[in-house]
């Protein structure tokens, strides 16, 4: 009998312990579920008695902050840690849904680990001096080129706009084919669009807002980026009058049927243009960092995903062992040899089992290095938003650049003070 | 113009019958045409989807997509989980409905005005800005990826167009077809059974098309309230094809004629031979 | 079937007239009282704190504050009057093909269902997708709209990046998908309308648009209220539609309330001044189907 009582108790006292060693992450639907499932079956086996549940969300960021917005408002603690957008930490620090990471990573080793990142991913991530999610993988905007039209022609891949607009100017007037486009790039209303309106102004030497997050974007900027890519349209005429409802993916498939000589867009291109069985350019695509403008610097446009932990998790200190994990180089590995998925530690862009799966990531480290984040704000949508819009309406030729950038200027200047 | 529409039955022998053939063709055109087009990318690559002139009809028509997505997502759970909801949201919505709407119908209601209005009134909040309360009741209650945390809201959502159609459709059935039945000696709820709703029939499957079909296509409670991979209804798995930024057409396509065929094809037969046969049988009698 | 009659008798039976009433309203009331009671309670009460999460989690009571910020906006204006020039154009739009389509689909044809399929189809096909496939179908480069019109000899047009264009495709959109919607209404009211009357007026000499003026419309007349009255809910809560195929673009040129109300609540989580858009959203269209709801009542009180 006493012995009945004891095993009783010991099986409670299992599945009670069982019970809090559970952990729940969330990845989107577009983040290949079953490679999380795969590091994380590496994590429960190192460590015996976690159990770790992916919860699989929506496929598109949009649809993951529809349904992570309901559940962290409502204080939910069902999840523990989220794999979330690069646009997302400083929203979340705001909101206090994410737990500050600093408490676990004490005196240097917070340093040491940031160290080793990407330098864009520590200056996204850390949110008034204190750490909010570690980054899991890269994204970046390449400029797409066609290698051998641009060798058919004796050119060289483009270092500024101007290198990039005369050589779609000569491939498109030797070419003749009414079916080929000069530049592709985002116009219509998304994500790819703010980095659309953000490229011109980086690739002059200027930014949004300084290290203090004071506004020093002016209308002067603001109108010259809007005009450039008008101009594109317009009066270089090497990108076509619809680029106001292009969406990205649109240009991704044309391009790969060979219909665009330049094509700005993120990482996951790459791999359509060479593998997908009806691509017209499998061999005949080549990588370089965005152009810049004279006495400008290049630079990309950052993506990426990061990792964050919920600060309504009952057990945090177990998710951030999880988390640390899936963002330790060994995590970053299979996530760039399975899914070829952009490493944040540039030491793994020289790792042979990486470059064995993909060779073109000797290309890619230097545009990533070359990325820049979105301005870090809790109220970047609504930056976006503004930015999007201005953008949009001026390629669809429902507002001049001249009207378009006094909105941008005063919606910022209004978001920017706190209004 | 069509005849009879216009009023007068037999006179439609008369006219040509060609005006009954575009009459038809008009209707079907509009409403197939989608559709089609949606059964023809399925069987187009996507390279396809992007060359110029745009092609109708698939050059190389594949199946290749249905077997990828069948591949990539388990469609016949998601398929399964869709159908339980559907069906058990319609019947509850329409049983709830069919009792209060003959309350509202036929006996002396207080404040009826003041009920119809709340019902109606109900359904002008946009459901995405009630979504953090409802996550929040459904999880107090303990049944978030349970079946009925999206049966129950569901019902409620399609309850008052139901219960406003099956009103205006009881309130049409004449009461003496009703007072004799109770004379025979049947109740209320009686007659209610076996001669209001039989009559009201095409009313009672109208509001059971509209339950089910706002059900079998709604998607933000879905995917809040059901989120487990094994709970997830069609239109929350269907939109898994996507990735960040690409949105394959003909992995999408495929996956919508598999939602879209059984369940208009079910709709149609229904309709054709139970409620064919029901109003039939009611008018006459 | 007798035992069970004789068991609603035991229970039903003796029950006054109002008794019976409550009790057959009673599962109705508990059913949206559990989905909207407490949701909608909160949402008005969000709606008078300032709760903005970018600014941290805590809500400050500010009154009728957001409700007056709304009514200096901007783009509260611009989004509501895009979502009134929708309501005007589609509802009656989607009432007058629907009403055709329905009495197509009432004629005599030796199969039905062909015509009873191609009036449900576009109800059946996903909301999300609609949107979607027309956005595809409006698109200027490989949009079978444009297409049509090339092989007719005719010009290309921008759908989706002209303002005008694109609030006439999206309306065109909303009508093709809610015109179903009234149709499955309308054609059930046809079928109650007894063919007896019919052939009375005949005898009696009327015309065919007489019998359609003198007894299809009035009989048919609850079932037209009843569409309308939801068709008009849905208008003014329009959201997926011009979301799938402009995103409010270009600019904002096609922003409804409903868009707006997302913008604020999901993406910016500005919980008070979304909270209180969408109070203002209720309240603008309650004010436009109380006066359908007096001819409902009207109609047999």
């Amino acid at each position: 009998m006493k012995k009945l009582v004891w095993l009783w108790l010991g099986v409670f006292a299992l599945s009670f312990a069982m019970a809090q060693t559970k952990i729940r992450v969330f990845v989107g639907g577009q983040q290949r579920p079953e490679i999380w499932r795969k590091i994380l079956d590496n994590f429960e086996k190192a460590n015996p008695g976690v159990k770790v549940e992916v919860e699989v969300g929506g496929a598109t960021s949009d649809q993951q902050q529809q349904y992570l917005t309901t559940v962290l408002a409502s204080r939910d603690p069902s999840i523990d840690a989220i794999l979330i957008d690069i646009v997302r930490p400083a929203q979340y620090a705001a909101a206090k849904w994410a737990d500050p990471l600093d408490k676990y990573l004490p005196g240097v080793s917070k340093a040491n680990l940031l160290k080793q990142l990407l330098p864009a991913y520590a200056q996204a991530d850390e949110i008034d001096g204190k750490l909010y999610a570690l980054p899991s993988f890269a994204d970046a905007e390449f400029l797409y080129y066609r290698k051998d039209l641009l060798e058919k022609y004796g050119l060289k891949p483009p270092t500024t706009w101007d290198e990039t607009i005369k050589a779609a100017q000569t491939i498109l007037a030797g070419e003749k084919n009414p079916n080929l486009n000069g530049i592709g790039f985002m116009g219509n209303i998304s994500e790819g669009t703010v980095c659309s309106f953000l490229l011109p102004i980086w690739a002059s030497g200027n930014d949004v807002a300084d290290k203090n997050g004071k506004l020093t974007l002016t209308e002067d900027q603001a109108r010259a980026s809007l005009q450039f890519w008008l101009d594109l349209m317009d009066k270089y005429k090497v990108s076509p009058p619809n680029m106001a409802e292009k969406a990205q993916d649109t240009i991704r498939n044309e391009m790969q049927q060979g219909r665009w000589i330049f094509g700005t867009l993120f990482a996951y291109a790459w791999n359509r243009f060479q593998t997908d069985p009806d691509s017209q350019v499998k061999g005949k695509i080549g990588v370089v960092p965005l152009p810049k403008f004279e006495g400008g610097r290049a630079a990309s446009c950052l993506g990426g995903w990061q990792w964050t932990i919920s600060d309504f998790s009952r057990n945090k200190a177990l998710a951030y062992k999880v988390v640390k994990y899936l963002t330790s180089p060994e995590a970053s590995k299979i996530l760039a040899v399975d899914a070829s998925n952009l490493p944040v530690y540039p030491a793994l862009y020289k790792d042979p089992d990486v470059l064995k799966a993909n060779p073109w990531f000797a290309d890619a480290l230097p545009v990533v290095l070359s990325a820049r984040s979105r301005p870090v704000s809790p109220r970047y949508p609504e930056i976006a938003d503004v930015m999007r819009k201005a953008l949009n309406a001026v390629l669809a030729r429902t507002k001049t650049p001249d009207a378009a950038a006094k909105e941008v200027i005063a919606g910022l200047q209004a978001i920017y003070s706190g209004k | 113009m069509a005849p009879r529409a216009l009023g007068v039955g037999m006179n439609f022998l008369r006219s040509p019958r060609v005006w009954l053939w575009i009459a038809a063709a008009i209707v079907v055109v509009n409403g197939f045409f989608p559709a089609l087009w949606i059964f023809f990318t399925s069987l187009k690559l996507e390279g396809e989807l992007t060359r110029l002139p745009i092609t109708y009809w698939p050059q190389h028509p594949t199946f290749q997509n249905y077997l990828q997505a069948f591949r990539e997502q388990p469609l016949g759970r998601y398929f399964f989980n869709s159908v339980v909801v559907g069906v058990c949201s319609t019947l509850l919505c329409v049983g709830v409905a069919s009792l209060a709407a003959y309350a509202l119908a036929r006996l002396q209601v207080p404040r009826r005005g003041l009920i119809l209005s709340l019902m109606v009134g109900i359904s002008m909040f946009p459901v995405a800005s009630l979504m953090v309360p409802l996550y929040q009741t459904f999880t107090e209650l303990g049944l978030r990826n349970n079946y009925l945390a999206l049966i129950l809201p569901h019902a409620a959502l399609s309850l008052p167009v139901a219960t406003l159609t099956l009103v205006s459709f009881f309130a049409g059935i004449p009461r003496d077809l009703e007072s004799a039945a109770m004379i025979d000696g049947s109740t209320r709820v009686g007659a209610l059974w076996r001669v209001v709703m039989p009559l009201a029939a095409p009313g009672v499957f109208t509001a059971a098309i509209l339950a089910f079909v706002n059900s079998w296509d709604e998607f933000l409670l879905a995917s809040t309230l059901l989120p487990a991979k094994a709970m997830r209804t069609l239109p929350v798995g269907i939109q898994l094809y996507q990735g960040e930024y690409s949105f394959p057409w003909p992995l999408i396509s495929a996956a919508l004629v598999v939602a879209l065929v059984p369940v208009a094809l079910i709709i149609a037969l229904f309709q054709e031979r139970v409620v064919g046969g029901l109003t039939q049988g009611g008018v006459k009698g | 079937m007798i035992r069970s009659e004789r068991r609603y008798r035991r229970s039903f039976g003796d029950l006054s007239e109002g008794a019976l009433a409550f009790w057959l309203l009673l599962p109705a009331g508990l059913l949206l009282g559990l989905i909207a009671l407490y949701p909608v309670g909160r949402l008005i009460y969000t709606s008078f704190f300032k709760q903005r999460l970018s600014e941290g989690p805590q809500a400050t009571f500010i009154g009728l504050a957001n409700y007056a910020q709304a009514l200096a906006d901007d783009r509260f204006w611009n989004a509501f009057w895009n979502t009134v020039k929708i309501v005007v154009v589609t509802v009656p739009g989607a009432l007058v093909v629907g009403l055709l389509l329905a009495l197509i689909a009432n004629l005599p044809f030796r199969i039905k269902w062909p015509v009873r399929l191609g009036l449900l189809l576009p109800w059946a096909l996903p909301l999300i997708f609609v949107g979607l496939i027309f956005q595809w179908f409006f698109d200027s480069q490989y949009g079978i709209v444009n297409d049509v019109l090339m092989r007719l000899g005719l010009n290309r047009e921008y759908w989706l990046i002209q303002p005008t264009l694109a609030f006439w495709a999206i309306c065109w959109t909303i009508v093709w998908k809610t015109s179903s919607f009234v149709a499955l209404i309308l054609l059930a009211g046809l079928q109650v309308i007894p063919s007896e009357l019919y052939e009375a007026a005949e005898v009696d000499g009327a015309s065919r648009w007489q019998g359609f003026w003198r007894i299809t419309l009035p009989l048919l007349t609850p079932a037209i209220l009843v569409a309308l009255i939801f068709r008009t809910i849905t208008a003014f809560q329009t959201f997926d539609i011009p979301y799938a195929m402009t995103k409010g673009g270009p600019g904002t040129a096609t922003e409804t309330l409903a868009m707006y109300v997302r913008t604020e609540s999901i993406e910016n989580l500005n919980f008070g001044y979304g909270s209180a858009l969408a109070v203002l959203l209720f309240l603008v269209s309650l004010a436009i189907t109380v006066v359908y709801l007096r001819y409902v009542r009207g109609d047999d009180g």
